[in-house]
């Protein structure tokens, strides 16, 4: 693992976002999490994290809208993105690679393939 | 409602139709009459008339022909009283014709039958009395026409007859009743066959209306089930997402240290919250297959790369339980698979042999090519499956085999999947068992250009 790398977990799901903050830091990742859709966005943009684990399903505003939104960005195209949904049709899958996701995984995900993603995606970038 | 203005539609298109007949008829009657006058050359007052006949022909005609080419669309009053008219119009002008070529001798009382085909000819039940009554009209007509011409009611043009008055008497009931009775029997003819045909169109319009309904409606249903499959398969993810993540937190120890006993547990729900995931998963694809609105993306493919990759995929399965897995294969072969979908197959089918196969067995996957298709068994040495079992193993949710290995069961859906991709590829995929010894799934794909 990538030590000290940031990672911004936007999930609505308290639960969820919770139990993937544990995991992570047990793997020595700084995490931050917001439920919030736009104050994700926000955060993304103040905070700039190394990794951002996107959930689409979010109140008020569409995840693939906020993954378009920092990777169509100069600022913050560097910021790596794994959109993790409960929608599997090929056509979500299709979307995020639209919007420029780095990785889209389903729901429910296995926490190994989630983990050896995330390192995958940081050591290619570093 | 709507079904009365197609048919009325369609009693106005067939009605149109036999009135552009009609004229076309006109114009060639009116050309070979002019013909026929010119070169057979009656006395001068009857080239006159012929002439005047063929004009007025002409005249009325050309008429029709305008009013069909101008008003493109018609009520079905409109159209039936043209009709009407242009039809009393012609039973007059035939009769003149007939009247000035020699009335009795005339061969033309032939288009009165010309003219009762084509009123009977393609009309609806309703209509078709219309062939018996120009029958009718004709036939009162043309013995009008004889008996006036016979009384001297009207001057008298054509040939003289050397013939009494008795003989031309007898000449012209002959005429009459002959002419009645083939008038009369052609229209009936006309009149059953036409109100049989307008029958059996009624009936099968009747049905396809009702087919297209059912079929919409069965459409409805369809879409209205898939969008509740995918919703509730949906919902389920997120919950079962946390369940599984949580479990997994406390069984590797990251939230402190587990003891054996709930280590058991732990792994145990692990896996079963593995199982529904599957489940899950394989249930929208399940009702997609059902529906047929599972895409293929059918590419040519090599069947025995595929076979080689999913043989690689389950060789760590398989080795657990010191379980050889044997390919034999042709060079190549080529068809056009969706590449994705059939490694399915391969690996469910693997799997299954895998799990019910004992320790230090051997598999054997191979593939056999012909011509028109090409054909793959999967061989284990299991303990067999009986064989009033074989034919329910491809349904939804049956477990035949009761293993005391829970996690060998799996959700009972793979297997019709697996029917269901095969099928939709135009291939079979059945099972072959000898309890005791093994068994053998087989599938077959046709070749290209199938």
């Amino acid at each position: 693992m990538v030590n000290n790398a940031k990672i911004l977990i936007i999930e609505d799901d308290k639960d969820m976002a919770n139990a993937i903050k544990m995991r992570l830091e047990a793997n020595n990742y700084e995490v931050l999490v917001e439920n919030d859709g736009m104050e994700g966005l926000n955060r993304a943009r103040n905070e700039k994290p190394d990794l951002l684990i996107l959930d689409v399903m979010l109140p008020k505003i569409d995840g693939f809208n906020i993954c378009r939104m920092l990777k169509f960005d100069e600022k913050y195209k560097k910021l790596l993105v794994i959109i993790l949904s409960a929608k599997v049709q090929q056509t979500d899958i299709d979307r995020g690679g639209e919007v420029g996701a780095d990785a889209y995984m389903a729901k429910p995900f296995k926490s190994e393939e989630l983990l050896a993603k995330i390192e995958e995606l940081l050591h290619a970038r570093h | 409602m709507p079904d009365l203005n197609v048919e009325q539609q369609l009693v106005i298109q067939d009605i149109k139709t036999k009135f552009s007949w009609s004229i076309i008829i006109r114009y060639v009657v009116a050309i070979i009459s002019a013909i026929l006058l010119f070169v057979s050359g009656y006395s001068g007052s009857i080239s006159g008339t012929g002439i005047y006949l063929i004009l007025y022909l002409f005249s009325y005609n050309i008429f029709a022909n305008l009013i069909v080419f101008f008003k493109k669309h018609f009520s079905l009053l409109q159209i039936v009283v043209l009709g009407w008219l242009f039809q009393l119009l012609d039973l007059v002008s035939i009769t003149f014709l007939i009247y000035i070529t020699g009335w009795l001798e005339s061969p033309y009382w032939f288009l009165y039958l010309v003219l009762i085909i084509l009123s009977g000819f393609g009309v609806f039940s309703y209509y078709s009395i219309s062939v018996l009554i120009i029958a009718f009209i004709s036939t009162c007509f043309y013995l009008g026409l004889l008996f006036a011409a016979y009384f001297k009611f009207l001057p008298v043009y054509g040939p003289d007859f050397r013939l009494t008055p008795q003989e031309l008497l007898l000449s012209i009931y002959n005429k009459a009743v002959f002419a009645s009775i083939a008038f009369f029997l052609l229209a009936i003819t006309i009149y059953y066959f036409s109100k049989l045909l307008n029958q059996q169109r009624e009936e099968l319009t009747a049905r396809n209306l009702k087919l297209t309904v059912a079929l919409e409606k069965m459409k409805d249903v369809d879409r209205l089930k898939d969008e509740f499959v995918a919703t509730a398969s949906h919902e389920l993810r997120t919950p079962l997402s946390v369940i599984r993540e949580n479990v997994a937190l406390i069984k590797d120890g990251i939230t402190g240290s587990v003891n054996e006993k709930q280590l058991q547990l732990l792994i145990s729900t692990h896996a079963n919250i593995d199982r529904l995931a599957g489940i899950l998963n394989n249930l929208l694809d399940v009702s997609k297959i059902e529906s047929h609105l599972f895409n293929l993306n059918r590419q040519p493919c090599d069947l025995c790369q595929i076979a080689k990759c999913s043989i690689d995929f389950m060789t760590i399965n398989a080795q657990k339980k010191n379980i050889t897995l044997k390919l034999t294969c042709p060079q190549k072969s080529i068809n056009l698979i969706d590449q994705e979908q059939i490694s399915r197959v391969f690996i469910n089918l693997i799997d299954n042999a895998i799990k019910y196969s004992p320790d230090n067995t051997v598999i054997n996957i191979s593939i056999e090519d012909n011509p028109t298709q090409s054909q793959v068994s999967i061989e284990d040495q299991s303990n067999g499956i009986a064989s009033e079992d074989l034919p329910k193993l491809f349904e939804r949710f049956v477990h035949i085999r009761k293993d005391t290995n829970a996690a060998a069961e799996g959700s009972g859906l793979g297997l019709s999947i697996c029917k269901g991709i095969i099928e939709l590829h135009g291939g079979k995929i059945w099972a072959e068992s000898k309890l005791g010894v093994g068994n053998k799934f087989i599938f077959t794909l046709p070749k290209i250009g199938e």
